[in-house]
């Protein structure tokens, strides 16, 4: 039988303050706070084309291989982690220059549509973390 | 509006969500509520209408005093409702553009 399984896309925008080779150059340093490599409990990171990441966080592995990266403007990989199910999923990132800023937007296609992915107490645990984070009294929530 | 609707567009402010972080901690006065944000009472009172049309806040009165208390149940419908790589790459991105704010701000400065 030919079983399809059911995939979302998550795509998130943000407008940074800096230039797309600042933005560009920080999503690959894991020392800048905020993108994916950044506050692992272990890290192997080779970031050109068909270069491998081992991302460790919270005991939960997450694997990869860059596809394309293309300073200033783009970089892409592929993503395996406990919540792909073992499929190999796709992150790309863009960034361009919106005057003195660079609107970066990223995709994550491919992920199977679960219910643990959509999980109400990993949710819920999402929201109680965020606030207190807002107000400096708490660690921002990893995964 | 259906209620989910109400409840995003509830959390889609920044200063609301500070309003849910003030008091997730607690109940609180209005003053009170108002007193760290950066802006007029009757701003913060639509703010609060609008979180309380979502169902996040509800109004007491004890004695001659209104508190204002937050309800968590409505975000158990949005946490269900968005998948753990929505909420996980929003999370990342909002420190990464955080940290550029802050960098530029003290760029700014010298």
């Amino acid at each position: 039988m030919n079983e399809s399984r059911r995939t979302i896309e998550v795509k998130v925008e943000r407008t940074i303050a800096a230039s797309p080779g600042e933005v560009f150059d920080a999503w690959l340093d894991p020392k800048t706070p905020g993108n994916p490599w950044n506050m692992a409990e272990k890290l192997l990171l080779n970031p050109h084309v068909d270069g491998f990441f081992y991302w460790l966080i919270k005991g939960n592995s997450h694997y990869g291989r860059f596809t394309e990266v293309e300073r200033p403007g783009r970089i892409q990989h592929t993503w395996m982690s406990r919540s792909t199910l073992g499929e190999e999923t796709t992150v790309t990132v863009t960034f361009k220059k919106q005057g003195e800023d660079t609107v970066m937007t990223l995709v994550h296609s491919g992920i199977p549509d679960t219910d643990a992915g959509r999980g109400h107490e990993k949710g819920w645990n999402y929201f109680l973390d965020i606030f207190p984070e807002q107000f400096g009294k708490g660690s921002p929530k990893e995964k | 509006m259906d209620h989910l609707t109400n409840v995003l567009t509830a959390i889609s402010h920044p200063t609301r969500r500070a309003i849910i972080g003030q008091l997730a901690i607690g109940p609180a006065r209005f003053l009170d509520v108002a007193k760290p944000h950066d802006t007029a009472l009757n701003a913060v009172t639509k703010h609060l209408k609008m979180l309380e049309r979502a169902g996040l806040i509800e109004r007491q009165k004890q004695g001659r005093e209104v508190l204002i208390s937050f309800r968590g149940e409505p975000l158990r419908e949005v946490a269900g409702w968005v998948h753990e790589y929505e909420r996980f790459w929003n999370e990342r991105l909002d420190q990464f553009e955080k940290h550029f704010k802050q960098k530029r701000k003290k760029e700014k400065k010298r």
